[in-house]
């Protein structure tokens, strides 16, 4: 008892030091949601008499069904090819450790500082033929001219490749990693039982870090449902063909910031947080993820009431 | 069950696993020849874009159309680069730099400040709602910051803040990822008995955290620092929707506006007086890019520890 009323009497100072970062939790994370919330209802040019109609609104927006089509597209090559690829290669690098390796592992992680704008700058540049350092392997494929690859539906494989290379380096290392937490003696076990090295990948591995590969998933999965700025700055003169709205957030973008339609654009934005959202409280709720994290909390709460 | 930093230290360093080679020993040398050989091509084709991107602006405009995009050109193709970009409005490019540079950096010490202190006292004290807090911080952990990106536009619209690049500094600073990765180290490295003690020989919870916790912090505070660098210094949609005019401009915004207004890779526009080409954009997309690869490639352990952290377990 004693203990908890030396706690409670520091309370004070806690709460303080606490506070700076519960500030910008309110006004940056919870206030914006709700704000978000109460913009929808107002009454705006595509809303005359305001109200949650702003939802239906938003869904039978001529750009709505198109910017759906493309994220969609973007996104099953995407998330995909993230998660296959990334865990072939941190499977693949798992097989056998050479110090060499951590060279590779070095290359791999390059990509993922050229991303957003710069992203969009060198894969012009790659996809071009006159100027591409992959010229031969255009070439190979007969690709002579940059309008063979900039076409409408060439779009969500291009986006797709960008979005790729700048993430995919960042979570081979980190799958990895995850790798690295498997107990030696499981691996032995398997390797005495006679498992060959795609039993122990696929029987023993893959399922021991598969917490990591939600985790991975719903990252991959938030952000690309985000996708912005390259289809943006293609947009601004590079490729002329692409869409203004191509992506939820430009459709977004365009109804707050050109059409004032700040109702619409934030009935967007709830949509777009519903899945994230799901995909966040899967990782939380359904998976043992962060559950030493919350087993930490459980044990110092009791700990600190001194039960 | 527990889970320390020290521990995914220990587990991302720890010698080579035994087992993975005695199991290579009944693997076909063809296979291991094919596994090799993807993973060595793999990594060639992560460097290319990284390999032109430094290289360009060594070479002039007419340079990148004939010569070969690995032939390095000279080191006066990088200083004739820099003077064009310099002759842009005026030498926009120095404020752009200038803005990326500071604004990154408030972001840095509000948010990793910010962070270590709310990890501290979720862990070393018994204030209240913690579970909730924990909740919340991971929620908005996974959600992508772009996603209220509108509703944050009208709130710094009511406060006034937009065109101000606090608008920008304040929101990104909010850092529950930090927050959330401070709680953990906090909680796995430093024993609550030493708190206890600390208080018993007079010390208040402000000298817990400078005297005790903060002394202890050096390798949390890099990598929260890490993580806000990194999550910030090329970040776009934030900073676009926040501060429309050109001087409030950080690197990356700047490089969307230079291929918008420039010739350089937007065929749309004319010849310009100022000598804006590809070589120019590519050191723009240099300064933005090489600083993270840098980080990067010194930070690799951090970016896994980081990123695990919380859910391996010993």
């Amino acid at each position: 008892m004693a203990k908890k009323k030396a706690y409670k009497h520091n309370n004070g100072a806690m709460y303080l030091m606490l506070s700076p970062y519960l500030l910008l939790l309110f006004f940056f994370g919870i206030l914006p949601a709700l704000m978000g919330l109460l913009e929808i209802p107002k009454p705006s040019m595509a809303n005359a008499n305001g109200g949650w109609d702003a939802f239906k609104i938003v869904i039978h927006d001529f750009r709505f069904g198109p910017a759906l089509r493309h994220v969609l597209g973007f996104m099953g090559i995407f998330v995909p090819l993230m998660i296959f690829f990334v865990i072939g290669m941190a499977l693949m690098l798992d097989i056998k450790h050479s110090p060499w390796k951590k060279w590779l592992r070095m290359a791999y992680i390059v990509p993922a500082s050229i991303s957003g704008a710069v992203a969009v700058l060198v894969w012009y540049v790659i996809l071009q033929p006159t100027l591409s350092p992959i010229k031969g392997v255009l070439r190979y494929f007969h690709i002579t001219e940059s309008s063979q690859i900039w076409q409408q539906q060439n779009l969500v494989y291009i986006l797709a490749i960008m979005a790729f290379f700048a993430a995919a380096g960042n979570w081979i290392l980190i799958q990895y990693g995850s790798l690295q937490s498997i107990s030696t003696e499981v691996l032995e076990a398997a390797r005495v039982d006679g498992a060959s090295i795609w039993q122990t990948a696929i029987r023993i591995k893959l399922p021991l870090i598969s917490k990591y590969i939600v985790y991975m998933s719903v990252l991959v999965f938030a952000g690309g449902l985000q996708i912005f700025v390259e289809p943006q700055l293609l947009n601004g003169g590079i490729y002329t063909g692409i869409a203004d709205s191509w992506s939820f957030d430009q459709l977004s973008y365009n109804l707050a910031f050109m059409q004032g339609d700040f109702g619409g654009a934030s009935a967007l934005s709830i949509l777009l947080l519903i899945p994230s959202l799901l995909g966040a409280l899967l990782v939380i709720f359904k998976t043992d993820m962060f559950e030493g994290a919350q087993g930490h909390i459980k044990k110092k709460d009791v700990e600190i009431v001194g039960i | 069950m527990t889970t320390t930093p020290s521990a995914i230290k220990d587990e991302v360093n720890k010698k080579p696993r035994k087992v993975g080679a005695s199991k290579m020993r009944h693997q076909h040398p063809f296979s291991t020849f094919l596994v090799t050989s993807w993973l060595v091509f793999f990594a060639i084709i992560s460097l290319i874009p990284m390999i032109w991107l430094i290289l360009a602006p060594s070479k002039t405009d007419k340079e990148l159309s004939y010569r070969s995009p690995y032939a390095f050109g000279s080191l006066k193709g990088y200083v004739n680069a820099w003077k064009h970009l310099k002759y842009f409005d005026n030498g926009v490019i120095g404020t752009w730099l200038f803005n990326s540079i500071w604004y990154t950096a408030a972001i840095v010490i509000i948010a990793t400040t910010t962070a270590a202190l709310a990890g501290f006292v979720i862990s070393a004290s018994n204030v209240r709602f913690k579970r909730t807090f924990l909740i919340s911080t991971l929620i908005m952990m996974l959600v992508p910051p772009v996603a209220l990106v509108i509703p944050l536009f009208v709130e710094m619209d009511k406060v006034h803040l937009v065109d101000n690049p606090w608008s920008v500094i304040l929101i990104s600073s909010l850092y529950p990822f930090g927050a959330f990765l401070a709680y953990i180290y906090y909680t796995t490295s430093i024993p609550i008995e030493l708190y206890e003690s600390a208080r018993l020989d007079g010390c208040n919870d402000f000298k817990l955290f400078t005297k005790i916790a903060l002394p202890l912090s050096t390798p949390l505070i890099s990598l929260l620092a890490f993580f806000a660098f990194i999550g910030n210094w090329a970040n776009y949609f934030m900073p676009y929707v926040m501060l429309p005019s050109s001087e409030h401009y950080t690197l990356p915004l700047g490089l969307g506006f230079l291929f918008l207004s420039t010739p350089a890779i937007n065929p749309g526009v004319g010849a310009t007086s100022v000598p804006i080409y590809k070589p120019e954009i590519a050191l723009a997309g240099a300064l933005i890019a090489v600083p993270i690869m840098i980080m990067f490639l010194v930070s690799q352990k951090r970016l896994i520890r980081g990123m695990l952290a919380g859910s391996i377990k010993e």
